[in-house]
């Protein structure tokens, strides 16, 4: 996972959501009967290190299951290592759907792609004033492209016509000839897939050159954490961004309100759903540990399979044929700089504001 | 017409940056014939001097890039007379290594005493955009912008009408002759070197609250400043102002018109251009 270097912040979020998951699984026992230690590796937030890691990981210490990385960049580098050496990995929170493309029994992976993503926000804008076209602005990486082909696929299909698709480097962060020719375009939704760092800058760059469309929407990630709403991130741009997110605390499933309460308790502030992601996949691998009743990698694969849990923090878990778990993805909106779920209907605690003022109509 | 006079506004923002960057590197290569391949790296130390002095003194970086000049003066003496004096005369590519390794040192020396992560300095003047009819300019930005004419305005007057300045030209012309003339040569390259590195260190504080700061930041930086000097002229202060400029506002114009991916392309493209046109740069004057 990347502790240092541009991911961190997630990397942090999610490290945090390992450390409750590990004392909470020792609490109940351990696994087969003794305490469950964490080895961390840093991947510096790079593909490279990250293939690295699995070397170390697997074939100097000998961990019986992987759970890692963050990027879907640094997650796809991993998958052939981990094929070869034949030990599960279980993918907390990478979004690309070529993350998952090689179909192999060894990986498996809690978070929804981004295909889910770019669906349920086409499904959200269908009820919510059918909006007719449609600009996408993603990140040059693995994590952007998924989530640019998914959008492109789903909008279509949905009744929207893509009117423009700029890609973006992440090292320059002057958008503004992008967002400009986004404006040009004239869009009624906009659909960001970006990082943290990007977020902000999207958000005050498109302030600056008064860049209106009525739906600010996201494939989450950058756009859904803790940071973003505050002065720290994007502060007041960030209202009326809409987001995807798969957990929020106040989601009704057992538990969501417990662990966000511990995470707050431990860390001074709520936890995103990255913190749930890592949370969760530390769960399930100690789980299937003691389900397989060994440390033998196949038996554990095996074990990860079989689950069927009805009923997490993180709603229930049950994996397809393809490793896939089968999880549900809300949205959300930024309003008051609190995310509030907006749909669906039976998940939501406010209604969405639509259309986003103008900039100039804000202050 | 409104979109590309304010692409050329933006260019000409970042331009100014450039130029700035580009003088510093003039003062070195152009005039020093030094193969400086750590400038970017002592610009990011100017990003982290001003980081530091924000992050923990709360000093506004704009107030800060003064500082991070001044320390970068001093640092930039010291590194000429203990590392780059003693192989002044040597071949280009002792210098292409020597500086390499200095780049290596500065860069890696940051990232252990730093860490790797991504900052981003969020100060108000950045959230707050000036808007003059359908133009619409970042106050931020202009800040650095005015500063950065102010600084090139300076710089070329010292160069040219200062004693010191005289003395780093004739050098520059004849370097045998020079000490017959009473120059003391250590000491003024010692000191044209420092004031590159210098330069170079302000535009890193005005640049901090553009960019994301992190330890490799300013590796594009030092390919941008050579082509600048070469695009302006080998030698000429004046030129490496103009050609920064022209940089600005070309990769401006090809990432609104073309691509965003694109206008660290145009950098290149222009260089060969001039390379392959004009190699003496657009105001250079051919060398004896």
């Amino acid at each position: 996972m990347p502790l240092t270097g541009s991911q961190a912040a997630f990397g942090e979020a999610l490290k945090n959501g390992y450390l409750i998951a590990v004392d909470e699984i020792n609490a109940r026992g351990g696994v087969l009967g003794k305490k469950l230690e964490l080895d961390f590796y840093d991947d510096q937030s790079k593909p490279d290190q990250a293939v690295q890691g699995v070397s170390k990981l697997v074939d100097q210490d000998r961990v019986p299951v992987l759970i890692g990385s963050f990027s879907s960049e640094s997650t796809k580098a991993m998958i052939p290592s981990i094929i070869q050496r034949q030990v599960a990995l279980i993918i907390p929170a990478a979004n690309a759907d070529n993350v998952m493309e090689s179909k192999s029994p060894w990986v498996f992976r809690i978070c929804s792609g981004a295909a889910d993503y770019a669906n349920a926000t086409v499904s959200f804008l269908k009820a919510n004033g059918a909006p007719k076209t449609i600009a996408i602005v993603y990140e040059n990486t693995n994590f952007g492209q998924a989530g640019m082909k998914a959008m492109s696929v789903a909008a279509p299909a949905g009744g929207m016509k893509v009117v423009a698709v700029e890609s973006y480097e992440a090292k320059s962060p002057d958008y503004r000839s992008v967002l400009r020719r986004v404006k040009q375009a004239n869009p009624d939704v906009i659909y960001f897939c970006s990082y943290l760092l990007d977020a902000t800058t999207l958000m005050r760059q498109s302030q600056e050159i008064d860049l209106n469309p009525r739906y600010y929407t996201s494939a989450g990630t950058g756009f859904a954490t803790a940071e973003f709403p505050t002065a720290k991130g994007a502060g007041r741009n960030a209202e009326y961004t809409f987001s995807v997110a798969q957990w929020v605390a106040t989601a009704r499933w057992a538990g969501s309100r417990e662990f966000d309460a511990e995470y707050l308790k431990r860390y001074n502030s709520h936890p995103t759903h990255h913190g749930m992601f890592s949370y969760e996949a530390l769960q399930v691998a100690a789980r299937a540990i003691n389900d397989a009743k060994s440390l033998d990698s196949a038996k554990i694969r095996d074990a990860i399979r079989n689950l069927n849990l009805s009923m997490t923090p993180f709603g229930p878990i049950k994996f397809d044929a393809n490793g896939q778990n089968q999880h549900p993805v809300i949205i959300t909106q930024v309003q008051g700089g609190q995310y509030r779920i907006v749909y669906p209907q039976d998940a939501a605690d406010s209604k969405p504001v639509i259309p986003a003022p103008k900039w100039s109509d804000r202050r | 017409m409104v979109d590309f006079l304010q692409a050329c506004i933006n260019g000409l923002l970042t331009g100014a940056l450039y130029a700035l960057i580009g003088m510093g590197l003039a003062l070195i290569f152009g005039v020093m014939r030094i193969v400086n391949f750590a400038h970017g790296a002592f610009l990011m130390v100017g990003m982290y001097t001003s980081w530091v002095l924000f992050d923990k003194l709360k000093i506004n970086p704009y107030i800060g890039f003064l500082a991070a000049g001044v320390f970068l003066f001093f640092f930039g003496y010291l590194v000429y007379l203990l590392l780059i004096q003693p192989i002044r005369d040597r071949s280009d590519f002792m210098q292409i290594l020597m500086t390499t390794g200095i780049a290596l040192i500065l860069v890696d020396g940051v990232q252990l005493k730093f860490g790797a992560d991504y900052h981003q300095t969020n100060i108000e003047l950045v959230n707050r955009t000036l808007r003059f009819g359908p133009f619409a300019v970042n106050a931020a930005y202009l800040l650095s912008f005015a500063i950065a004419a102010v600084c090139i305005v300076s710089l070329r007057s010292f160069v040219v009408r200062s004693r010191t300045g005289q003395a780093l030209r004739a050098i520059a012309q004849n370097r045998e002759v020079a000490p017959l003339m009473g120059i003391n040569v250590t000491r003024i390259q010692g000191l044209s070197f420092a004031l590159g590195i210098a330069v170079a260190g302000v535009a890193g504080g005005l640049l901090l609250p553009a960019l994301y700061l992190f330890p490799t930041v300013g590796d594009d930086y030092t390919l941008k400043a050579f082509v600048i000097v070469v695009l302006g002229g080998m030698g000429s202060i004046e030129g490496a102002a103009f050609g920064g400029l022209v940089l600005g506002v070309a990769e401006s114009l090809t990432s609104f018109y073309i691509g965003n991916q694109w206008a660290l392309i145009v950098d290149f493209v222009l260089f060969l251009l001039v390379l392959s046109l004009k190699p003496s740069g657009i105001f250079g004057r051919q060398r004896a």
